[in-house]
């Protein structure tokens, strides 16, 4: 096979779920609220539409299944969110701790539930794939790029860009976004024409929940054939991409796909001739990611685009 | 409205304490029927009566990982639990709150306290804390698999007459994995281990010698193996990727030797349309991929092991290593997928073992002999370690 077509089609199973989470967390962010519960919102996600696949899946297989799970995965993190949304907009929270506790809480959750309720008192959940897809009718016998992006690959790959698009319209081109973004740099400012920050900023950790949700799925499916709790710290790495790319949808989809070929380069390096004839050890494209963040954090830590609000709490009283 | 919101949901905490206390005594007696495993529950007629004891006889604590990690602490668990259902003993486990001697040795109290005659701790994570407690608890029997009690810098080795330690020959098991799959027509194979300890090198090792074997027997003039350890236990992309590149590469079969490494294996395996070898217990189940597994009995010693502690037959003071000869390790011969390899093939090799024809199984290497996988002497089989 074409080395270069199989890495960008194994890159893609890193970097679509890191993508989908960042672009969660970027919509609660830029609303003002640090959500740093993408890990354990992942892993709810999963938890839940893995169980939905589970029971399921001896009725039906393919596509639609998966369209079923990804949605029941976006209502599971929805609903999930809602505990970090009620604790840090209403209770004023501290923003950390209430993303810490969804984080510790998930697993647990999961582990639990899984044993209490499936027949075989285990906390893996099985599933079968039948969610891959050898080639993409028409589009994969496309020379040079049909490879790349149109076989061995899932659904979820293109539901992935289609957020990524659908993302940058709805923050930039609508009356919603700008609302958003309003909220996360000065909601009093946005208050005071008559924007409802708390409903914003419920919309926004209610999108990153959603969000978070799928991309737990997206990161199993590929990698396992079971789910066991966990989501190997993709959630913080999603975290990571977030800083790294920003807060814009753009660089994040450049630092979502940087931190996947990195990942997928340290991975597989053994099997490519080029790289393995260099004779350079894994750490060293297993550093590359973070090294690059830290470095990229350090000269730009200056003017960063973080959101001014986000992590604060908001009191109507202060000005 | 607020006010009525606070009232309910201080009720709900409240009424959730009673509802905790309440269940306590219920609880305790509980983990018969909570244990996790994939077996039907026994018929009760066929139980031998309980008898009329305070706690519970049996204690196992868990490693690292879960009680239903399909691998050492599932394995110990269901030989405590047939026996203790055969023998109408009382049983149950418990998890230390951490990975360290100190979680551990606590665990262990805890186990004592709650009346426990026999102590079963699987890994040999358990060595120092097993040290510790050989002295601390002379009246407890403990049972230690896959270690032998020693202190936390490996100064000193001592295994009082209340140990029973018991090692399992995985280079055996590794072995006849190795030999079956260049047996059954692969010639590029490769090892994905989870973290190089003693049981994992020891299978490594023996998978690379049964490939030798079996290539230098069939007259091979190249057999590929590709030797890595994964640094984790689990699933991940990475794993996945790094599987996918080999079989992308032109390796036919992994062994997929650490924990839930093996399923981002299976899944790229799957993906590849290519073949997996499992570990520990028998993963055909798990994927169609799977071709066979790599299996050492950790029930079947446990059960032997509680029941010579019964009997008064306690292996007290002594370090076994459970190999092929009393069927330790093995192949499940029954659910492999196997092209050509036949039962009589499988069966000739082991018998081979069995008897150490030609010095087979003495010579085998272990974990300590040599210091790499490419140390080991071979003349078909190359090894190519990746790190």
């Amino acid at each position: 096979m074409d080395i270069l077509a199989f890495l960008i089609q194994q890159t893609m199973f890193f970097s679509i779920p890191l993508l989908v989470v960042a672009l969660g967390g970027m919509f609660s962010e830029r609303s003002g609220v640090v959500n740093i519960a993408l890990e354990g919102i992942m892993i709810m996600g999963a938890f839940v539409s893995m169980m939905a696949i589970s029971v399921l899946q001896d009725t039906m297989q393919g596509q639609g299944l998966l369209l079923i799970a990804l949605s029941v995965a976006a209502l599971a993190g929805m609903a999930f969110s809602l505990l970090h949304a009620y604790a840090s907009i209403n209770m004023k929270a501290d923003q950390v701790i209430s993303g810490t506790a969804l984080n510790m809480f998930a697993p647990a959750f999961a582990i639990f539930v899984a044993r209490t309720v499936q027949e075989t008192h285990t906390k893996d959940i099985n599933f079968t794939n039948t969610f891959r897809i050898e080639s993409v009718p028409v589009l994969g016998k496309i020379p040079v790029i049909g490879p790349w992006l149109f076989q061995n690959a899932y659904i979820t790959t293109y539901i992935g860009i289609a957020i990524l698009i659908i993302s940058a319209i709805l923050l930039y081109k609508t009356k919603f976004g700008l609302r958003l973004r309003a909220c996360g740099e000065h909601p009093q400012a946005a208050d005071s024409v008559g924007v409802n920050v708390y409903k914003i900023r419920y919309a926004g950790v209610l999108i990153s929940g959603a969000l978070a949700g799928i991309g737990g799925l997206i990161f199993v499916i590929p990698t396992s054939t079971n789910f066991s709790a966990t989501v190997s710290g993709y959630g913080f790495l999603a975290l990571a991409v977030l800083i790294f790319g920003q807060w814009k949808p753009k660089r994040i989809l450049f630092a979502a796909f940087f931190f996947g070929f990195m990942k997928t380069i340290s991975a597989a390096y053994s099997g490519i001739p080029a790289l393995k004839d260099l004779d350079i050890s894994s750490g060293i494209y297993k550093m590359i990611p973070y090294i690059i963040t830290l470095f990229v954090l350090a000269i730009s830590s200056k003017n960063s685009q973080s959101p001014k609000a986000a992590g604060i709490p908001y009191d109507v009283g202060k000005r | 409205m607020k006010k009525l919101l606070v009232l309910i949901l201080a009720l709900v905490l409240v009424s959730s304490v009673f509802a905790g206390c309440a269940k306590e005594p219920e609880a305790t007696e509980a983990p018969v029927d909570e244990a996790p495993v994939d077996e039907a529950p026994v018929d009760e007629a066929t139980e031998a009566p309980v008898e009329e004891v305070e706690g519970y006889q049996i204690a196992m604590i868990t490693d690292a990982g879960e009680i239903d990690d399909k691998s050492f602490n599932q394995g110990t668990w269901e030989g405590i639990q047939a026996f203790a259902k055969d023998n109408g003993k009382t049983f149950k486990y418990y998890k230390p709150t951490e990975v360290s001697d100190a979680a551990y040795l606590a665990a262990i109290d805890l186990a004592i306290q709650g009346g426990a005659e026999v102590v079963v701790t699987p890994g040999f994570l358990f060595e120092p804390a097993i040290y510790e407690a050989q002295d601390l608890y002379p009246e407890t029997s403990f049972i230690i698999l896959d270690g032998t009690p020693h202190t936390a810098d490996y100064s000193t080795f001592r295994i009082e007459s209340n140990v029973y330690s018991i090692f399992y020959a995985e280079q055996q098991a590794g072995f006849l994995a190795g030999y079956a799959a260049v047996k059954d027509g692969y010639t590029k194979l490769g090892f994905m281990g989870g973290m190089a300890v003693p049981a994992v090198v020891r299978f490594g090792y023996g998978f690379v010698q049964g490939a030798e074997y079996a290539a230098v027997e069939m007259g091979l003039d190249s057999v590929e193996i590709k030797y890595h350890y994964t640094g984790d236990f689990s699933a991940t992309p990475k794993n996945q990727t790094t599987a996918a590149t080999w079989y992308a590469d032109g390796t036919e079969v992994i062994f997929a030797c650490g924990g839930k490494v093996g399923n981002s294996v299976m899944a790229a395996a799957d993906a590849a349309g290519a073949k997996v070898i499992g570990v520990d217990v028998d993963q055909s189940a798990e994927s169609e991929t799977v071709i066979t597994s790599a299996m050492k009995q950790l029930g079947v010693s446990v059960y032997m092991g509680l029941e010579g502690f019964y009997a008064g037959e306690f292996k007290g003071g002594v370090s076994e290593t459970l190999d092929i000869t009393v069927d330790g390790v093995g192949l499940p011969f029954a659910s492999s997928r196997f092209n050509t390899f036949s039962e009589a093939d499988y069966n000739a090799i082991y018998d081979a073992l069995v008897a150490d024809t030609d010095g087979l199984r003495s010579s085998l290497l272990g974990d300590t002999d040599v210091d790499a996988a490419t140390d080991i002497p071979t003349t078909v089989v190359t090894v190519t370690i990746v790190e």
